[in-house]
């Protein structure tokens, strides 16, 4: 396939993949670890929900 | 999905021991589709190796549409049964639909140059497509331009089923006008045209993108669920300090 003409076009579309799909993992990831972070604090603060109190 | 799932508790639950299994599973799949594309599908007689890049580009456009259609599905939800999890659902697709759409744009620009002798040709399948795109960013933006999620979540279900109407036209381009883009040549009347040796591993990437993006979808709505958590337990600890200072 290296000796095809038109590789680059072939190797630089599966490279804007892996470049879209990670970047959509990576944004995932880090936004799951920023909200549980921020949740994690503030009910260590002791902030609760009504609903939370109702359940005890 | 399940009704009974409709409860954030439970969804939270079902998300964290279905994400692995279902982004796994996707991860597999295309990569055994991706691994056949490369080893085992025949160049075409025409393209070339540059077929190869259908590999990627199909899927990606088959999700465009497919995430599109689960938002307009959960904009229902939203205005119709007020379900729970609806506008959570349809804030969480929206990046990932964005994504694909732009995937799709990209693969098919550099398809299209070495085999159309252009990157862009203002013709009705890759116009529609990129109309997809734009009102994905214009999704985004409506999203972020509310303070209160449930009232930004009623503003993009409206949104979002006035631009369902660019769905049929993206699939129907093709035949409504003459398009430098090809017809369809999988889902047709009377059957694929293309030759299963090249059609199989196509499917199992279709496949395997789908579970991954599903996955994505779990992972997004559950960032999502506990966004709103931050956010009602933030007002309350700013309502409770109001309090203490004015008592």
């Amino acid at each position: 396939m290296m000796d095809d003409p038109h590789w680059g076009f072939i190797f630089t579309a599966y490279f804007a993949a892996v470049c879209v799909l990670s970047g959509l993992v990576y944004w995932i990831v880090t936004d799951y670890r920023l909200q549980k972070r921020a949740l994690d604090g503030l009910e260590a603060s002791g902030t609760k929900r009504r609903s939370d109190g109702a359940r005890g | 999905m399940n009704l009974s799932f409709a409860n954030p508790a439970r969804f939270l639950a079902f998300a964290r021991i279905a994400i692995p299994w279902v982004g796994g599973l996707g991860a597999v799949l295309a990569g055994i589709g991706f691994y056949a594309a490369f080893a085992f599908a025949p160049a075409d007689y025409q393209q070339g190796e540059t077929v190869r890049i259908m590999y990627i580009h199909v899927p990606s456009a088959w999700l465009s549409t497919a995430c599109y259609g689960m938002m307009a599905l959960s904009s229902i939800g939203t205005l119709v049964w007020r379900h729970p999890l609806a506008d959570v659902s349809a804030k969480a697709m929206a990046p990932i639909g964005a994504a694909f759409t732009f995937l799709c744009l990209i693969t098919g620009s550099l398809w299209g140059r070495p085999m159309w002798g252009t990157w862009w040709v203002w013709d009705a399948r890759l116009t529609s497509v990129l109309v997809l795109f734009l009102i994905y960013c214009g999704i985004l933006a409506l999203w972020n331009a509310y303070e209160d999620p449930a009232r930004a979540g009623r503003a993009v279900a409206v949104m979002t089923l006035v631009g369902a109407i660019n769905l049929p036209i993206i699939k129907f381009s093709v035949d409504w006008w003459n398009t430098l883009h090809q017809p369809a040549s999988v889902f047709r009347m009377g059957g694929p045209t293309i030759d299963p040796s090249m059609l199989w591993p196509l499917l199992m990437v279709a496949v395997g993108l789908t579970f991954v993006m599903l996955a994505l979808h779990m992972a997004a709505m559950r960032n999502e669920i506990l966004r709103r958590r931050v956010r009602t337990l933030g007002l309350i600890a700013a309502s409770t300090e109001t309090q203490g200072y004015s008592g």
